[in-house]
């Protein structure tokens, strides 16, 4: 914050210096003291009702809880007297009073915050001989299981599920000692499923039904990579035994989502064990796929497309690429079609406009794209279309926990009534698929809209107008011409507005960034751009088609009218989204699928290929807001391959049959090395990378002589997944598909 | 869900009644048991309709007050009280009666519906010991026989006629006694407007609205040296003025009316006997601190003596005492009463205010205090019954006139309540000052059939007792606790030679254990603690660790809660354990030396 007045004052004998405001044991924490705490958590209101935190402060009576006091000038602390140690001694004891002490059978041995500071700061032995109040264990959902006796009511699950998710799902029971953690129905729980509860319980009260006694803690292995599910990129540390994933969450707080994860990122991993997940190579021999050994398909599938490519020419080849794979695969495999086909005939299935977004800032795009904290820290929020807390959970997060920490305002357009309503400071209720309309009518106050709308938008605008900082973010309903209006818009506000489309999935914007578009290369440079073109010639070594090519469902078309011969996709379904519905392959000559499990595309492929899914596997993604991000390899699985390895494999097999060069880089690491020459955006420091941070790409070009960037209707579309819904990886989640709220 | 058109209506008003519509949830909670008996599903989710809250929301707050309840209970319930100074009196011995004749045990039904049995913690009635509720109805002064005709006229459809009044509230005055804010009590009807207005009532509003200030009404307070009668005794001019005058958002003032402090009945007859002064009072209050609008907080279990203030309420809206534009001197005032719905806690200023919105009642963190964030997080000043009933007499005769009927620091009149071993119970009201001895000995009757005075709880349980040779001294807050004790809030109950302090010392365990509100670790587990051991000890099971180890546990607990009620609860428990030790290493020996242990082992 700005301006803070810094106060002085002295814990332990040592001078500290800290903003006003700052709390005693935020300022503790400051130089290393550790003051012991359950139900202080940082950004959760104060409670002051564990009395762990209990510390001396000069000239007061009685000993005062630093998780309440607020610093002031000259304060005398002190955290390590006879008294103080005295007084955690004896709160210790009163809270094993009526807890178990059964450490060697509970599930939160090991990473038991009061096992610890019992550990640290209690006594050796208990004076307590009467009986222990008992009840017996309750599951509460397929996830969620709730022990009473473990229970040291911190309330911690209680806030985070009112303030933090703004569920409201738990409450508490009975009064005294006889106080217990109740759940919404009676009996059960029926909410978000987001796990925050367990993950924030300090002891073993709340445990998760995928995980519990299934291993200990200390027997794992700790990988934090990135969420492979919605676009918010949040960081989910796996915990893997046996280089099985048992367990997600991120307790180290690191990465832009802090301790957030939604029920996909904490609970939706087990899609790498399943059962129909492919672990062979499969071979289309008559009707049947059948599976072969790698060498034969890698052979086949090299000789097959060069066949095509002779047949046909590289207009009656195409690609069509994932949301979910890598940057670095992502970039090979354009440059595949573009390189060694010298075809534009590239596209993924876009679930949000960058490109229009992008192209709209156009110079502006390096201080416009707003990233997750600065979202978090916006004065204003205005939210267009899309419903965060089901398709994007960690921005409703962010927009709820700024409008509770620094009062932010939010204002809303949507078709629907979304549950961000509830926060909303204004709610314009609009008819579907007229935001464009609206937009345009914001801009530049065009067009005819009901009068009521009118003055509602009048007001919204004032409301904005008073915003030093606005945060703009808007899902699929916004695209091509009408982000352009937005745009225009945002500029004219007084205060400073920045900008984030909403995608789908796990790296729908890397998809985009990486040139997975018939007009774009990496970096959305213009594929007519004579001057962006020679300098991607240079740097890959080939000639490079000018002629933007087809987009995805331009290609389904073209495959079924059987003007496309071949395609080759990877990490996509575009049979089940795009074309004629139920019209297959049509008349395709090859189909060569990349993929986890045999989708509507994959079942009528000639050629399948395993491959390992985005917890099996290093690289980069990019989230919705443009910040990369390190995926690590947590789970092993047998069989599959990286999306990377493939196409290496393939390119070293077309070379062999005189088709363009070789990929050489055989890591991931050296891939993103290329692709910081080729995309300046992408040349972020590594360093935060590597410590499990974000790097916000300034991805931004020049404007030049293009005609106005518009999208045709239905290019740019949202699958609207829910929270217990992701695309391919979520039908192949049984732990989602076993929520009954998922049916809802 | 189908409501009958009385509680239909008795919603609806409820729901528009305050400033945040969840504020009425617990009232609405009270009355909707009132007609079914208990709080089923479907009424929880037609509140929950009707407040917009949800499932868990209603719930968590049903589930923190003991007098709600989610399944239904006999068609009588009776609770019988067992605190301290009905235990004195052979609570236990009525509710082993009960338990005989009902043949039914705590929190149960009989077959045919009729009755259920409740032990219960302290109820008001402690000068009318041993008493119990039959739902609303106070039956006091009981005895097994007593209750054994309650049940037959029960059975036999006949109601029997609750207490007139409460129990030791009308006596013969005796010449210490100066009568000020208890005057009227007795006079017939004087809980109507018109006796009060004829024996001078709404003088003082009258003045105070015409010909002074809010400042000056504070400054008159603070010249009275009246001091809150709640139990803390902060200066009630200082906290008045602590209201910022400059705040743009609304200022209430609250009467705290959850009287539940065991030994404790004195607001029971102020509002029954005389709620006009109360009302006068607040709106006095009110105007010193410009407010308009003030709510009563009374105990659930004072249901009756809520439909008199609320009357008296009535009343007061009629001829212009509250509302708009009160005696046309242009000020406003409103003024609802408010059922709480059995928690002790809620008698802690901000954990009432919690309640008061509709809440658990957890308290809250301080600072901020009421007077600048309160209610609504609004400023509030919140005031014990006899305390703003005090306010008029101040503004009448003057603060100084007040403040010389008590002694230097010490302004004004006091309501003690005594109960327990004493020959002539009852609530009187003397200067501040006045010596413990002769108001025990003197005053009221001294102790039962000659015997020796043991100990003394000099303003509820919540103070650390005197022994017999400590309480030669003045009855106001300073000497008091220079005695090493607390005047509280004026219930002083009486312990002969014959009292077991083993049993009290679990008594007074008892309760707090059973009111801890849960909140912070070492009340939450310290008092349940606590009252496990006094228990095994006094049933004969004591170690000799043990004797150190309750006082070491109540030390730990002394000054280290969230709020007082910790500090309440250990203060009596290390004033008994250090003057009474002797008793805990007899009962070593493994019984009780007095009576009390032959009816405890095996049957509680």
């Amino acid at each position: 914050m700005p301006d803070q007045k810094i106060i002085k004052m002295k814990i332990d004998g040592r001078e500290v210096q800290v903003p006003q405001g700052t709390l005693v044991i935020e300022a503790t924490r400051r130089l290393g003291t550790e003051v012991p705490s359950f139900c202080y958590y940082p950004g959760l209101s104060l409670q002051a009702a564990c009395r762990m935190c209990l510390v001396e402060v000069e000239k007061a009576p009685k000993l005062q809880t630093a998780c309440t006091l607020i610093a002031t000038e000259g304060m005398i602390v002190r955290t390590d007297t006879e008294q103080v140690r005295q007084a955690r001694k004896y709160m210790l004891e009163f809270l094993l009073t009526n807890h178990p002490l059964d450490c060697p059978v509970c599930d939160k041995g090991g990473e038991c915050e009061l096992q610890d500071m019992v550990f640290r700061y209690g006594a050796d032995s208990s004076r307590f001989v009467e009986e222990k109040i008992h009840r017996p264990e309750e599951k509460w959902s397929e996830l969620v299981y709730y022990d009473a006796p473990r229970c040291i009511l911190c309330f911690r699950c209680v806030r985070v599920c009112d303030e933090g998710m703004d569920v409201k799902a738990l409450g508490v029971g009975m009064r005294g000692a006889n106080s217990v953690i109740i759940p919404n129905r009676e009996d059960h729980l029926e909410c978000e499923e987001c796990g925050m509860c367990i993950d924030i319980c300090p002891v073993g009260a709340l445990t998760s039904g995928t995980y519990r006694y299934k291993t200990r803690p200390w027997e794992m292995q700790y990988v934090s990579t990135v969420c492979a599910h919605c676009s918010n990129g949040c960081k989910t540390t796996l915990s893997v035994r046996n280089h099985e994933i048992l367990r997600a969450n991120n307790r180290d707080l690191s990465g832009i989502n802090q301790d957030f994860l939604c029920v996909k990122g904490r609970f939706g991993f087990d899609f790498t064990s399943h059962p129909e997940r492919l672990r062979q190579p499969l071979l289309r021999k008559g009707e049947k796929l059948f599976p072969v050994s790698w060498d034969e398909v890698a052979q086949a599938a090299a000789k097959k497309f060069k066949a095509a490519y002779d047949a046909g020419g590289k207009d009656a080849i195409g690609f069509i690429g994932s949301n979910r794979t890598s940057n670095e695969e992502n970039y090979l495999l354009q440059l595949l079609a573009r390189a060694t086909f010298g075809t534009n005939n590239i596209d993924h299935h876009r679930s949000a406009d960058y490109t229009g977004l992008i192209t709209a800032l156009g110079e502006r795009a390096a201080d416009s794209l707003l990233t997750m904290e600065q979202l978090y820290q916006s004065k204003a929020v205005l939210l267009i279309g899309n419903d965060p807390t089901n398709q994007n959970p960690l921005v409703a997060w962010q927009i709820r926990s700024g409008i509770r920490h620094f009062g932010t305002k939010l204002f809303l357009i949507n078709a629907n009534e979304i549950k961000l309503k509830r926060k909303a400071q204004q709610f314009v209720k609009i008819a579907t698929g007229q935001e464009a309309a609206i937009l345009k009518w914001l801009a530049h106050e065009e067009g005819q809209l009901d009068p009521v709308l009118v003055e509602q938008l009048v007001q919204l605008k004032a409301g904005l107008e008073t915003a030093s900082d606005i945060a703009v973010v808007f899902g699929a309903e916004v695209s091509g011409a009408a982000i352009a209006a937005l745009v225009a818009f945002g500029s004219k506000l007084p205060g400073k507005a920045r900008y984030m489309a909403l995608g789908d999935y796990a790296n729908s914007r890397g998809a985009a960034d990486m040139g997975l578009l018939p007009d774009r290369f990496p970096g959305y440079e213009y594929v007519e751009d004579g001057g962006a073109r020679e300098a991607f010639e240079r740097l890959w070594g080939a000639v490079l088609p000018s002629k933007p090519g087809m987009s995805a469902p331009q290609m389904v078309g073209a495959a079924q009218a059987g003007k496309l011969k071949a395609l080759y996709v990877v990490g996509a379904n575009p049979l089940a989204h795009f074309g004629t519905l139920g019209f297959g392959r049509g008349k395709l000559e090859l189909l060569i699928v990349h993929e986890m499990f045999l989708t509507e595309t994959a079942k009528v492929a000639d050629i399948v290929f395993p491959a390992a899914s985005a917890y099996e596997k290093d690289g980069t993604v990019t989230n919705t807001s443009g910040e990369i991000q390190l995926l690590r390899k947590g789970a092993e699985v047998m069989g599959p391959r990286s999306d990377l390895d493939l196409l290496r494999i393939l390119s070293h097999q077309l070379e062999k049959l005189g088709l363009g060069k070789a990929f050489h880089d055989k890591t991931p690491a050296a891939v993103f090395e290329e692709i910081r020459k080729a995309v300046p955006a992408y040349n972020v420091p590594i360093a935060g990378l590597l410590t499990g941070g974000a790097e916000a790409t300034r991805v931004q070009i020049a404007r030049n002589s293009h005609a106005p960037y518009d999208v045709p209707a239905g290019l740019i579309r949202s699958a609207n997944d829910t929270l217990f819904t992701s695309g391919t990886l979520g039908r192949f989640c049984t732990m989602m598909e076993s929520l009954p709220e998922a049916e809802t | 869900m189908e409501l009958s058109p009385k509680l239909s209506a008795r919603f609806e008003k409820l729901q528009s009644s305050y400033p945040v519509k969840r504020s009425a949830l617990i009232p609405m909670m009270m009355y909707a048991q009132d007609e079914y008996g208990y709080v089923s599903d479907e009424m929880i989710a037609e509140l929950g309709r009707r407040l917009d809250l949800n499932n868990v929301q209603i719930e968590e707050t049903l589930a923190y007050y003991s007098m709600l309840r989610r399944k239904p209970m006999g068609r009588y319930h009776m609770q019988v009280c067992t605190n301290v100074a009905c235990m004195l009196k052979g609570g236990y011995e009525v509710l082993d009666r009960a338990k005989k004749r009902l043949e039914i045990g705590h929190k149960e039904t009989t077959q045919d519906g009729m009755f259920s049995l409740e032990e219960v913690e302290c109820i008001g009635a402690c000068t009318g010991a041993p008493a119990m509720q039959v739902n609303y109805d106070f039956c006091e002064n009981l005895t097994a026989l007593k209750f054994d005709r309650i049940i037959e006229d029960l059975d036999a459809g006949r109601q029997p006629a609750p207490e007139p009044v409460t129990s030791g509230a009308l006596h013969d005055r005796h010449w210490a006694e100066t009568p000020l804010i208890s005057r009227r009590w007795g006079m017939k009807d004087s809980h109507k407007l018109d006796v009060y207005v004829m024996q001078g009532g709404y003088q003082a509003l009258e003045k105070a609205l015409k010909e002074m200030t809010p400042e000056s009404i504070i400054e008159e307070v603070k010249k009275s040296n009246l001091r809150g009668r709640g139990g803390a005794g902060f200066p009630t001019g200082m906290k008045w003025s602590f209201v910022p005058k400059d705040s743009p958002k609304a200022k209430y003032v609250i009467c705290n009316a959850d009287e539940s402090e065991p030994g404790t009945c004195k607001d029971r007859p102020l509002m029954e006997m005389d709620p006009h002064q109360l009302i006068e009072g607040m709106v006095i209050a009110g105007r010193a601190i410009h407010s308009h609008q003030g709510f009563i907080y009374i105990r659930g279990e004072y249901r009756y003596v809520l439909d008199i203030v609320d009357a008296a309420i009535a009343e007061a809206y009629a001829a212009g005492y509250l509302g708009k534009n009160i005696r046309g001197t242009g000020f406003d005032f409103d003024l609802l009463i408010h059922t709480g719905a059995g928690a002790y806690e809620c008698g802690e200023e901000s954990a009432l205010m919690e309640s008061l919105e509709g809440k658990r009642g957890y308290p809250r963190i301080k600072p901020p205090f009421p007077a600048v964030v309160g209610l609504y997080g609004c400023p509030t000043i919140i005031n014990n019954v006899e305390t703003l009933s005090a306010v008029p007499s101040i503004i009448r005769e003057g603060g100084e006139a007040y403040a010389n009927r008590g002694t230097p620091k010490n302004g004004g009149t006091r309501l003690l309540c005594i109960s327990g071993h004493v020959n002539k119970p009852g609530i009187y009201e003397v200067p501040l000052g006045m010596n413990m001895k002769k108001f025990l000995y003197e005053v009221a009757g001294g102790i039962p059939d000659g015997k020796k005075l043991k100990a003394v709880i000099p303003g509820g349980s919540s103070c650390p007792l005197l022994a017999a040779d400590e309480i030669d001294i003045p009855m106001d807050y300073d000497s008091v606790a220079k005695a090493g004790s607390m005047l509280g809030s004026g219930g002083m109950v009486v312990m002969d030679e014959d009292t077991c302090m083993v049993d009290m010392a679990r008594r007074i365990m008892h309760f707090y254990a059973h009111e801890s509100c849960g909140w912070c670790i070492p009340c939450r587990e310290g008092t349940a603690w606590l009252r496990k051991i006094l228990e095994r000890f006094h049933a004969g099971l004591g170690r000799e660790e043990d004797i150190d180890m309750i006082g070491d546990l109540a030390k730990n607990m002394l000054g280290r809660t969230f709020c007082p009620l910790g500090d309440a609860a250990a203060m009596p428990t290390i004033s008994i354990m250090k003057k009474w030790r002797g008793e805990f290493e007899e009962h070593l020996k493994g019984r009780c030396p007095y009576k009390s242990a032959e009816a405890l082992v095996g049957s509680r």
